[in-house]
């Protein structure tokens, strides 16, 4: 079993290149910790490895651990583009390991700690609780942090689709008016064969509504599709697992829910834009 | 006396067109009437008004001033879905460009206006068939206008103007995109359709189907000339 230097940034802020402290511990004896699946690959460890962990810039008050096992961190959107070089270990461990020697207390000091609860929507009732027990202590639901960070990407994700909905709807316009008038003369005929206005427009949102239907179909599986290759490329980009795009049965219902009448809407105004031209006007050349 | 009403009955009918470099007028006075059974052929230079005076008295466009009757009807009174009606079931429109719509076979060309009329199925298709065996088509009718040679486009224009039985048919340069006999066809064919009862207003260049006309007008920078004037020259 080798021992080797590691170089640890902890998660508490603390981190800076850890030195080797010769005969601090024997292998055999250092407490087990986790590494997060970046680290383990970063630093070229295996399980069983024996490592030096140190909370100080200068690797001061280093000590060994036993790497345990390999777990792969909860993806976090708000840090997707950074290393996962993290480890996990028992809370006396890491107080051992960051506590100042000189303070008596310090090894009984935690700055914060997570609670996990078996209900989870018990959290804002129990964070009161607590605020209300021990009023010098800050509680908040982690849930809420995390609410906070997929609130503003919901709102990044709803601007970018609102400015492709209306570029799209704008384009969308601008064909079914350029189609509309490459069948003025076939407008010009039916009105001047006697057609009404009424029987052309149906038609027109008819094929309005095809359009959009086959539109907004093939644009869901091909959403679909593709989902898995546009994961798969930003995973790999960015060695995350994180989900970048996954089209739910609830995306696809609004995506056909938007696309038709606005499909139908583009037809019928590029079709009434055309309808409303005298019918020689139609069918002059 | 005339026990028949006139289908079409125009008096002092003018046309101005507003252009930018001043008014256009396109008709002057003309007076016409096309009695049921009627075979009236009207012939000019280009830009006369021919043209002009067919649209109006097919009620797709309406004259800046003057009267016009539709089968005792003031066309100018009427509303545009009224005139669509006229246009539908009362009078048959015959092109120079045959104007079929290209997407539909000769059957469903001929089809399209009876169902626009409301005729049940079973009428439309006999009406179509004996439509398409009149003009001597029943064994095209599954073809596409881009199947059909100039004569036969024509031909099947002419089918779907008889559709709905109507009491006009007027036609603008029947023959202007097709040869000589080929137009002799398309002539013997009118001959057919007014002698079976529908009245005909044809404007053409071509003498030899104006012959055919039992009434020859000319017309000359917007006006009609009377038709003594036409024997005359």
């Amino acid at each position: 079993m080798s021992v080797r230097l590691l170089v640890l940034f902890l998660a508490l802020g603390l981190g800076a290149p850890a030195r080797a402290a010769a005969g601090a511990a024997s292998g055999s004896e250092a407490p087990e910790i986790l590494v997060s699946r970046g680290l383990l690959r970063e630093c070229g460890l295996s399980p069983g490895d024996v490592v030096m962990l140190s909370a100080d810039p200068h690797g001061a008050d280093a000590r060994l651990f036993r790497v345990a096992g390999v777990y792969e961190p909860v993806p976090d959107p708000a840090r997707f583009t950074a290393k996962r070089l993290e480890a996990r270990m028992h809370l006396p461990d890491l107080l051992a390991l960051t506590a100042d020697p000189g303070e008596a207390a310090a090894a009984d000091a935690v700055g914060a700690i997570n609670i996990a609860l078996k209900d989870p929507a018990d959290a804002p009732a129990f964070a009161r609780e607590l605020a209300a027990r021990a009023p010098a202590m800050s509680v908040v639901p982690a849930a809420a942090a995390d609410d906070e960070h997929f609130v503003i990407i919901e709102r990044f994700h709803l601007a970018i689709s609102v400015v492709t909905m209306i570029g799209s709807t704008a384009f969308l316009l601008a064909l079914m008016v350029i189609r509309a008038d490459e069948r003025r003369e076939v407008a010009g005929l039916l009105r001047l064969l006697g057609l009404r206005r009424r029987r052309i427009l149906a038609q027109a949102l008819l094929e309005g509504l095809a359009i959009a239907s086959a539109g907004a179909v093939f644009g869901v599986l091909f959403a679909a599709a593709t989902q898995g290759a546009v994961n798969a490329f930003f995973q790999w980009r960015y060695d995350t697992t994180l989900v970048f795009v996954r089209v739910t049965p609830a995306i696809a219902a609004r995506c056909v829910a938007l696309a038709l009448p606005l499909g139908v809407m583009a037809g019928l105004m590029a079709s009434w834009t055309l309808l409303r031209r005298p019918v020689l006007d139609l069918l002059r050349r | 006396m005339s026990a028949r009403a006139a289908i079409v009955e125009a008096r002092g009918l003018a046309k101005v067109y507003p252009m930018p470099a001043g008014p256009v007028e396109a008709l002057r006075e003309v007076s016409l009437t096309v009695e049921p059974g009627d075979y009236v052929a009207i012939s000019g230079p280009s830009g006369c008004g021919k043209s002009t005076l067919l649209h109006l008295l097919g009620c797709v466009d309406t004259p800046t001033s003057g009267s016009l009757l539709f089968e005792g009807r003031p066309v100018l009174a009427l509303r545009e879905e009224e005139r669509s009606r006229i246009r539908l079931r009362r009078i048959g429109f015959v092109f120079q460009r045959f104007y079929l719509l290209p997407m539909l076979t000769a059957w469903e060309n001929v089809e399209l206006v009876q169902s626009e009329a409301g005729l049940p199925a079973a009428e439309r298709r006999a009406r179509t068939r004996e439509l398409l065996t009149y003009v001597g088509l029943a064994d095209r009718a599954g073809h596409r206008p881009s199947q059909l040679s100039g004569g036969e486009m024509q031909r099947v224009a002419i089918a779907r103007a008889l559709a709905n039985r109507p009491g006009l048919v007027l036609a603008d340069e029947p023959t202007g995109e097709l040869d000589e006999e080929t137009g002799e066809q398309i002539a013997d064919l009118f001959d057919r359709v007014n002698a079976d009862g529908t009245a005909l207003v044809v404007v053409t260049h071509n003498l030899a189907l104006a012959g055919r006309a039992r009434r020859r007008l000319a017309m000359r920078s917007g006006r009609l000339a009377e038709p003594a004037a036409v024997a005359a020259t």
